[in-house]
């Protein structure tokens, strides 16, 4: 199935068990109320750890229903989400939720060598787009974790993108490695690395997607220009996953599809044994819900 | 199209044309004997320039009358060479040969900046083209005899004047394999890196008029039945035209190899001079310095 907007990930999680979502250090007003949401919706079941009464108050002023809902009282925020992840790690647990803790603090503790996620691979962040200029939803990566990957990160990051647009049903999804122009450039590293993952693709070092790129933004989503051009490429103008040269374009291109695009994202981390869900502030309300859809539906 | 060396001998006589060569260091028994056949034949003028007392005498010992050539009394192999190649760039001459001068010496007279024959910026490689009974076509072989450790650009231009050579014997759009001691991509293999940049350029059209694909082995490169067993999609599917090898130390020992082995001919030239330059070991028969006179006759 090709997901036409994020809406359609709610087909991939109808039916199926709820999965169980934990929620560190949860006494975060906005987290709380996008997890309440995703509970009423049937999304996820919900296990929140941190400081009971302070998430009582919250609750309790912002009207969201919390009856039933399985809570941990840990006051301290680090002993909170150590709760967490080892629920997760006991198979307790489905997906990890960031509350009210820094990235970098609560990566650390999942990343802890004898009881944290990691599973030897990189984590890094996946996040889907929508925008009603393209005709279904397209993934782009690393936009937040991986500042300057080099091949073997790279490598990684597709593995851990195709992975997850796997486990959401597209069988061979389609990835352009983006660089500034479709030819090979020496002076542009991007371009070489793209050419490398293009031909470990075929050769079956990197399964289960088609690889293309050096290919350019508007190549990349654009049929149109790719034919312009006379690039002949399976995955110019039909594109499943971006995948970025750097944090800066990548993180660039995110704000800007959100800001000038208005697209609607999710986003998660993957690469640790279980999707992570680590929303920042800024995100919308919208954004954190459709996260937490999101990581449902690519939950194991 | 040309499909034995002998044949280039008939497409230089298709062509009416006489070529002037000039011989360096002339005082050759097999050099003497296969421009003396090429002269007999019709298609060459042979300007030998050597020491004429002992040039005439050889003339005399095989029955060559000397009067066929011209002859230019030099002092010594380096005056030889220079003289040799400043006729071809005054354009007195159209070719210039190799004859007993060693090779260092003679490439230092085709490579002098102010009075040689290089191309601006040209890469200086050789391109040898193969007769081997076993296989089904000509091979050319690229580079045999001039680059030891190729660079990616060095490669380009390899690939590049093996294209225009095979193109010239009538295959229009020749397949070449990029050789390896595999076909995967490995960080331990610094050429499968360089191979791979190469095929997206030919995929981009900034390499033209090939179908190109790398790393293969020699297997994947020139037979049909180890691409069966293996599995290996690739366009050059066991039918190669062009090898293009990661060093000379590879691709020396592959023609010699084939030779001594295989009943394998060569014929063979260097590459980004103005006007064709023919070096040929020593050693070599009359024969194939017959087949590299023809060659160059070809390519002029």
């Amino acid at each position: 199935m090709v997901l036409k907007n994020l809406d359609d990930l709610k087909k991939l999680v109808e039916g199926g068990p709820r999965k169980k979502l934990v929620l560190a250090a949860a006494q975060d007003q906005h987290s709380l109320g996008a997890v309440v949401r995703a509970r009423e919706e049937n999304i996820i079941e919900p296990i929140l750890i941190g400081d009971k009464e302070l998430i009582h108050n919250i609750c309790l002023s912002n009207n969201y229903n919390i009856d039933g809902l399985r809570i941990v009282h840990e006051p301290d925020i680090e002993k909170s989400v150590e709760i967490a992840v080892k629920m997760v790690s006991n198979k307790q647990a489905d997906i990890l939720m960031k509350g009210k803790i820094g990235s970098p603090s609560l990566l650390k503790i999942v990343l802890n060598r004898e009881w944290g996620l990691r599973t030897g691979n990189l984590l890094s962040h996946f996040a889907l787009f929508e925008v009603n200029t393209y005709h279904k939803v397209f993934a782009v990566t690393d936009v937040a974790m991986n500042i300057a990957p080099n091949l073997k990160e790279k490598i990684a990051i597709v593995n851990n993108g195709v992975g997850c647009l796997n486990r959401l049903g597209y069988i061979m999804p389609k990835v352009a490695v983006l660089g500034a122009v479709e030819m090979v450039n020496e002076n542009m590293g991007a371009t070489l690395d793209a050419a490398l993952l293009s031909k470990m693709n075929q050769r079956d070092q990197i399964r289960n997607c088609i690889i293309d790129g050096p290919l350019a933004f508007d190549n990349a989503v654009s049929l149109e220009s790719a034919q312009y051009k006379g690039i002949k490429s399976e995955v110019a103008g039909d594109t499943d996953l971006l995948l970025m040269p750097d944090i800066e374009v990548g993180n660039v291109l995110y704000k800007s599809l959100v800001f000038f695009a208005k697209a609607k994202v999710a986003s998660i981390i993957l690469g640790a044994m279980v999707p992570i869900v680590l929303t920042s502030r800024s995100d919308s309300e919208q954004a954190k819900f459709d996260s937490i859809l999101l990581a449902a539906a690519a939950s194991k | 199209m040309i499909r034995t060396l002998y044949q280039i001998e008939e497409k230089v006589l298709l062509l009416k044309k006489k070529f002037r060569i000039a011989v360096a260091w002339a005082q050759d028994k097999n050099s003497i004997g296969a421009i003396y056949n090429a002269v007999n034949k019709g298609f060459v003028e042979a300007i030998m320039i050597g020491n004429s007392t002992d040039l005439i005498s050889i003339c005399k010992k095989e029955n060559i009358d000397e009067k066929l050539f011209t002859i230019i009394d030099v002092e010594n192999e380096k005056i030889a060479s220079l003289e040799a190649v400043r006729l071809t760039k005054k354009g007195d001459a159209d070719i210039v040969m190799k004859g007993l001068v060693g090779t260092d010496k003679f490439l230092k007279a085709v490579m002098d900046k102010k009075n040689g024959l290089m191309l601006p910026n040209a890469v200086l490689s050789y391109v040898g083209v193969m007769e081997i009974p076993s296989y089904h076509k000509l091979l050319f072989i690229t580079d045999p005899a001039v680059i030891p450790f190729p660079d990616l650009d060095q490669k380009i231009a390899m690939a590049g004047y093996a294209i225009e050579m095979a193109r010239r014997f009538g295959v229009e759009r020749p397949k070449i394999a990029l050789l390896g001691a595999s076909e995967k991509m490995s960080r331990h293999f610094e050429n499968s890196v360089d191979y791979a940049i190469m095929c997206k350029m030919a995929e981009r059209g900034q390499i033209k008029n090939c179908v190109m694909d790398g790393p293969l082995d020699l297997f994947l490169a020139c037979d049909k039945n180890s691409i069966a067993v293996k599995g290996v999609e690739t366009p050059v599917n066991g039918d190669a035209d062009i090898l293009v090898f990661p060093s000379l130390e590879s691709s020396n020992p592959f023609y010699k190899g084939l030779m001594l082995f295989a009943n394998g001919e060569l014929a063979g030239l260097i590459r980004g001079t103005e006007k064709p330059v023919i070096v040929i070991s020593r050693s070599e028969s009359e024969k194939s310095k017959y087949f590299c006179i023809a060659l160059s006759c070809l390519m002029a």
